[in-house]
């Protein structure tokens, strides 16, 4: 195969940043699929964004505005 | 009334970090590329439009390859004269042809230089300043500016009075989220303008005689919590950090956030006598035309429009001031004395869980209490000893910068440890017919009043139960301005048994270092001081050995490598001292004092940080 490069943007290992890693992914064009150097994640577009999503759930109050009597 | 300020600075770095690397994927190294400069210019005019479009002053810090380049200099003209845009000077952003061809290397980090090295730099970029402007700056900076290489600023270029002088928390956990090629290691410093001290940036001045001169400023205002356990970069006033931490909504694009995290910046001006800071500094890099990571250059532009325009309602609001570096540095100067301490109550906004953390600056210690561990002391650096630390080629510490930690629970534990050994942490235990109680184990919250100069923490009393015996405890921290002393009192305000008596044992467990590995201890040496004067000692060697002494006056450990002595004071005379050494599986010490302590009783200690010479 040819050699791997950069995808349409610039995808980090869903599975690294889960261990506060940020390491870019390649793109396999043949398989098309991403995937990491450092772990052993591979995944299409899809699957890495939908890993991105689980990723946020540490964020508990990522969606909640608060008002600064809270502070 | 309260004022709250923002810095917003803006740098054409002509060839950004990150930049290079993303744009030029597949391509052999170019830094003269003209995609590469167009585009970093387009950014830089790009922000600067939009905070002159929410009514916001910038100042620009012109990056030595920006110097080369004929428009930035005009744009730079131009925006001073039309918004009042402050025209400055940052040592970051020096790789270009010009500097490489004459320095012959391609680091870019300019407290890493040789001490040699970095005077050439500081005249070549301070001496193109003058030719390009006719005046000298009066703020510069970098990520990190080490205090030799302050003071030379300070001594050839008197104008200078305010720099961007270190990143809060950026260090080792930076450097492994950076898959262990970021070297900014800088961890242990002020989180907000501080006035850095001659001997050592982060460490502030106490007096005239320490003052190196300048006001310094952090480079992002950084969440208190987040950072302290995470990597720093995700939680900043830097709308891009967000966005790399994948802050937000990805089918709205809406980031509560970012807006949360300036709002919490706003509320710390009831801690510290109605002044609050913040600062945004987006370098170009993080706004280039591919997207940065999964983020679309459209969601960065939409970032920092947002941040911009939430800075700019609330100046139209008279809930902000913006001012440019200098001015801020006058401002300051005005506003803080020496020994004024920079307080801070912060509470989880991000990830839900209510904890709560007080961070405490001055001349003396950097202190972090943590409130979901009972008040215990999770992070302690001992400033009061202005530990000289050069870095930079030639130097003992080429790249590590930060201050020296005697606790720090992240790195080397606090108080859970896997099967053996202690971590590092200043808490205490009460315990009963055989049973014990941490207080790292009773979750509370704190209330902060100020009261003379005694900045208080008055933790919401806890309860603790053992088999037979109820009691409720209260805890106080107390930090006295102007004193190198923490102080700690326990109350029991009520108990099941009023003749029970339990046994407190106050304890700090410390240790030093910058990271997450053991130093060597065998220099350290453990002391007990008795009523009479007459002292007890053991100099470290991993025995594991223990020692105690009804009576005790002191406690204390001397460490060298830091220049540093910790004392334990107790103001119940009948109480026992100890010490304990540690061993090569858990390389710490302990000093303490237990006493017994009934209904309705207080007890007293001090932890003290003293500078060993």
């Amino acid at each position: 195969m040819a050699q791997a490069g950069k995808g349409k943007l610039n995808f980090r290992c869903p599975s690294c940043f889960m261990r506060d890693l940020d390491i870019d992914m390649f793109y396999d064009k043949e398989k098309k699929e991403y995937y990491c150097l450092r772990c052993q994640y591979r995944g299409s577009e899809k699957d890495v964004l939908e890993k991105n999503e689980m990723a946020r759930f540490r964020y508990g109050a990522m969606k909640k505005r608060f008002k600064m009597e809270d502070f | 009334m309260d004022k709250f300020i923002v810095n917003i600075i803006h740098r054409p770095e002509m060839v950004p970090e990150y930049a290079e690397k993303i744009t030029g994927q597949g391509k052999g190294e170019d830094i003269t590329r003209k995609d590469l400069l167009t585009e970093s210019l387009d950014i830089f005019k790009t922000q600067q439009e939009i905070a002159h479009k929410n009514g916001l002053k910038t100042t620009i810090q012109m990056t030595y390859a920006s110097l080369f380049n004929e428009e930035a200099v005009e744009i730079a003209k131009e925006h001073h004269e039309k918004y009042g845009d402050e025209i400055a000077l940052t040592l970051l952003g020096l790789p270009c042809k010009e500097f490489r061809d004459k320095y012959k290397t391609k680091d870019f980090c300019i407290w890493m230089f040789s001490m040699e090295d970095k005077k050439s730099i500081v005249e070549d970029v301070f001496g193109k300043f003058y030719e390009k402007f006719g005046f000298y700056p009066e703020s510069t900076g970098s990520y990190y500016m080490d205090a030799d290489l302050i003071n030379y600023i300070k001594e050839r270029y008197p104008s200078v009075k305010c720099a961007v002088a270190t990143c809060w928390e950026e260090g080792p956990k930076a450097y492994h989220t950076c898959n262990n090629s970021w070297y900014t290691l800088m961890d242990g410093g002020p989180w907000a303008p501080w006035i850095p001290s001659k001997q050592n940036t982060h460490a502030p001045a106490a007096n005239e005689g320490e003052d190196s001169g300048i006001v310094a400023i952090p480079h992002l205002s950084r969440d208190l919590i987040a950072c302290y356990d995470g990597n720093g970069s995700n939680f900043g006033t830097h709308p891009q950090n967000v966005l790399r931490g994948m802050i937000y909504d990805s089918k709205t694009w809406e980031y509560p956030y970012l807006y949360n995290l300036i709002d919490q910046y706003r509320s710390l001006a009831k801690y510290n006598n109605g002044y609050a800071y913040n600062m945004m500094f987006v370098g170009p890099g993080w706004m280039n035309k591919m997207g940065r990571w999964e983020a679309p250059y459209e969601l960065l532009l939409k970032s920092y429009e947002d941040g911009c325009a939430y800075y700019g309602k609330l100046k139209k609001e008279g809930q902000l001031v913006d001012m440019t570096m200098s001015e801020f540095a006058d401002h300051y100067r005005k506003k803080k004395s020496y020994t004024e301490p920079e307080c801070a109550l912060w509470r989880d906004i991000l990830y839900g869980s209510d904890k709560q953390l007080f961070w405490y600056c001055d001349p003396f210690m950097r202190a972090c209490v943590n409130m979901d561990q009972g008040g215990a002391i999770v992070d302690l650096r001992p400033y009061v000893a202005k530990l000289e630390w050069p870095v930079g080629i030639g130097t003992k510490h080429v790249q590590d910068a930060s201050y020296p930690f005697l606790i720090q629970e992240k790195y080397r534990a606090g108080y859970f440890t896997h099967y053996a050994g202690e971590g590092t942490v200043r808490s205490a235990k009460l315990s009963y017919n055989g049973e014990e109680v941490d207080l790292c184990l009773c979750r509370t919250k704190a209330h902060f009043s100020n009261d003379n100069g005694r900045r208080t923490l008055t933790l919401d009393p806890v309860d603790i139960e053992f088999t037979g015996l109820n009691i409720k405890l209260q805890t106080e921290v107390i930090f006295k301005e102007g004193d190198s002393s923490i102080e700690i009192r326990r109350k029991i305000l009520q108990s099941s048994d009023d003749s029970a008596k339990v046994t407190l044992n106050e304890y700090m467990v410390g240790c030093y270092g910058t990271t997450e590995y053991p130093e060597d201890m065998t220099s350290i040496v453990l002391q007990l001081t008795a009523v009479d004067g007459k002292t007890e000692k053991c100099r470290y060697d991993y025995k594991c050995r223990e020692n105690e002494l009804k009576g005790a006056t002191s406690t204390a450990v001397s460490i060298p490598p830091i220049k540093t002595r910790v004392v334990m004071e107790c103001d119940d005379k009948e109480a026992t001292g100890y010490y304990k050494e540690g061993y090569a599986f858990s390389p710490m010490y302990t000093l303490g004092y237990k006493t017994e302590i009934g209904c309705g009783q207080e007890v007293t200690t001090w932890l003290r940080l003293e500078k060993e010479n």
